[in-house]
């Protein structure tokens, strides 16, 4: 770079000053939206582009540009979710592990939510399984257990769904044809 | 250890959150999984654990010798051997009795009365199906379609994995060990489908075939003398619902339990009692099995390819050792017979019609069902006499005993359940996949509920475990 004007010139130096508001616009293409009366020119074929020129180019006009052309969606996005975006990022997309993860999550969540509920609803299911095995320290101690929670489970009427199913269910399953025996 | 036990239930919960936390490590994961199957098969009876592994080394070693032999008539040898074996494992805690009994009574009638050495053998649960699991691997990879194992812990966990040890579906090598030599992947539609699955099927095994089995089939069959016609005929339509409740409840358990676990396992029921015709039933009913008698028997004896007298010979030959397979007893056979009977006389209508429809699809879906409810009588009955005595029974008249408005409704659910949209199960996962975790999980939960609610205390066997 040429520090002092008597200086020999470096051919690959840009022309010195570089006018950083260049006046030598192209003329600027037809509107294919004239005023009205004027007669509607057909669209203007934009040339091909040139070859990559290793100058930079004068400004940064596009002559092939049409106002009417750009999108018509000008709603912004809301202030906040620009500045929730910029406090919190949103994440790249996810690749294959990370969405096996997040399944295999959402299935353990499920499995999980699913115990605790039959843990509430249907802890009578474990008191009558204790009870029906043979009796051993830990046979004996899971009952006591399950004694205890349904004791506190039927307190909050966490029983009565499953004892409303099943007085529904021994009613129709008794149910008889008219003329026939009772069970 | 059963499917609709709080037991089972706790044991796959463990299984379920150790071998996800595994499974950045396939080979432990197998290893785990291998043990806990191993444990589950303990549960009947811990001394055959050693023949499930016996059975594997087997197989396992017949498959590597095969596969590293370019020798044609070698490897034939080597195939013939890995047959060989598990079908004498098979002959041996299946049809060891039955074979004996026979023949001291063919040797009673021609005058050489012997003392024949007569064991009790106790049968293996899940026998049938595990060492026809090995004559498909150690064929498959003599035919090339299978490629052998990476090592000796995939076959054995392919012959061992709990949710299809005991009674299927058959699951081939080509199905399982490809999803074996990669870590599984769990995805939101398999997860609901899973669930669904275990759901349905344990409505189908611990309502429908549980109070159809206890309050009316059992005492029927037990002495269809003590019974009229409507009773006897409730029975026999209760029983082709609760074997189909019960077996396809199994299946439906084993596949959900699979999913749930990553793994996939083929469809094995597929509405059967929608089939117009016999053959088509056999497309719809354990399909597993016979695609497996279709690819290890049918084919091998020659198929369809010299003609229609020799292949309705071996569809009579197929279906005579299938239902042989069920167990080792006459009515059995005599249940093959029938199968294999009404398949020959529908080859010789298309042969004789040139193919052309003449039945309509309502007459033949009642037709076929008409036969199949016949056959089940054989195959419910222990004894042929006890067989002619429900036929009988059906033409005398008496009160309605066990016949009740509930069991009449359970036997049009198991029907009707036939007419429900194909790949309901599947459709309704992908509605559901969407939702979150705790609505997912309070709808199952409640399902689960209502089920639990609803059944009887204790559950019986699965009937297929016998075979």
């Amino acid at each position: 770079m040429a520090d002092h004007p008597d200086d020999p010139k470096d051919p690959r130096d840009p022309q010195d000053p570089v006018d950083p508001f260049p006046t030598d616009f192209p003329q600027p293409p037809p509107s294919r939206f004239p005023p009205v009366g004027q007669e509607i020119m057909p669209p203007v074929e934009t040339p091909a582009s040139p070859p990559a020129d290793p100058v930079d180019p004068p400004s940064d006009w596009n002559a092939g540009a049409d106002a009417h052309d750009l999108p018509l969606d000008t709603k912004r996005p809301s202030r906040l979710k620009v500045l929730g975006q910029m406090a919190f990022p949103p994440p790249p997309p996810a690749d294959e592990e990370v969405l096996a993860a997040r399944d295999r999550r959402w299935t353990t969540r499920v499995i999980l939510v699913v115990a605790v509920f039959m843990l509430v609803f249907n802890g009578a299911s474990i008191q009558n399984w204790a009870r029906q095995q043979a009796p051993n320290w830990f046979t004996v101690t899971v009952q006591q257990v399950a004694d205890v929670w349904m004791t506190q489970v039927s307190q909050l009427g966490a029983d009565r769904p499953r004892q409303a199913i099943r007085d529904a269910y021994q009613d129709a399953h008794d149910a008889r044809f008219p003329g026939q025996d009772p069970a | 250890m059963l499917f609709p036990t709080l037991a089972f239930g706790v044991f796959f919960l463990f299984v379920y959150f150790t071998s996800w936390s595994l499974d950045r490590e396939n080979g432990r994961r197998k290893v785990f999984l291998l043990l806990a199957s191993w444990f589950f098969y303990a549960q009947w009876d811990w001394r055959f654990v050693g023949l499930l592994i016996l059975s594997a080394v087997l197989n396992w070693g017949v498959a590597a010798l095969i596969a590293r032999n370019d020798n044609a008539t070698q490897r034939k040898w080597l195939v013939a051997l890995g047959v060989l074996v598990n079908l004498l494992i098979l002959g041996f805690f299946k049809y060891y009795g039955f074979f004996i009994e026979q023949m001291a009574d063919l040797l009673t009638q021609v005058g050489w009365e012997r003392d024949l050495p007569l064991l009790q053998v106790v049968l293996p649960v899940g026998i049938s199906f595990f060492t026809f699991q090995g004559i498909s691997y150690v064929v498959d990879v003599h035919r090339r379609t299978a490629e052998p194992a990476d090592s000796l812990l995939d076959v054995m966990l392919l012959m061992s994995f709990f949710p299809q040890l005991v009674a299927g579906p058959i699951i081939r090598a080509s199905d399982l060990l490809p999803q074996f030599a990669r870590s599984p992947r769990l995805t939101r539609e398999a997860a609901t489908l899973g669930l669904l699955l275990i759901v349905w099927g344990l409505f189908k095994k611990t309502i429908v075939a549980s109070e159809l089995s206890v309050n009316l089939v059992d005492p029927v069959f037990f002495d269809p003398s003590a019974y009229g016609a409507f009773d006897i005929a409730a029975a026999v339509y209760g029983y082709a619902v609760q074997i189909y409740c019960d077996f396809s409840a199994y299946s439906d358990m084993a596949i959900g339990t699979g999913l749930l676990l990553g793994y996939s396992f083929p469809r094995n029921f597929d509405q059967p009692y929608r089939a117009s015709s016999m053959q088509q039933f056999w497309r719809r009913w354990h399909i597993s099995l016979s695609s497996w008698l279709r690819d290890y028997l049918y084919v091998p004896l020659g198929g369809g390819k010299k003609g229609l007298w020799s292949s309705s010979l071996n569809v009579m030959i197929t279906m005579l050792l299938g239902g042989l397979w069920h167990g080792a007893a006459w009515t059995f056979v005599a249940w093959g017979a029938l199968h294999g009977g009404v398949q020959v006389i529908e080859r010789l209508g298309r042969a004789a019609f040139g193919g052309r429809k003449v039945i309509p699809t309502a007459v033949g879906v009642l037709v076929t069902f008409h036969i199949v409810c016949l056959g089940w009588i054989l195959f419910r009955a222990e004894t042929f006499e006890l067989a002619w005595a429900m036929l009988e029974g059906l033409g005398r008249m008496g009160p309605l005993a066990v016949t009740t408005p509930f069991m009449l409704g359970l036997i049009v659910i198991g029907l009707g359940m036939h007419w429900l949209p194909p790949r309901a199960a599947e459709g309704l996962a992908l509605r559901l996949k969407a939702a979150p975790s705790l609505t997912l999980g309070l709808l199952v939960g409640a399902a689960f509920l209502l089920v639990e609610a609803m059944r009887p205390d204790g559950v019986a066997p699965f009937i297929y475990f016998q075979f």
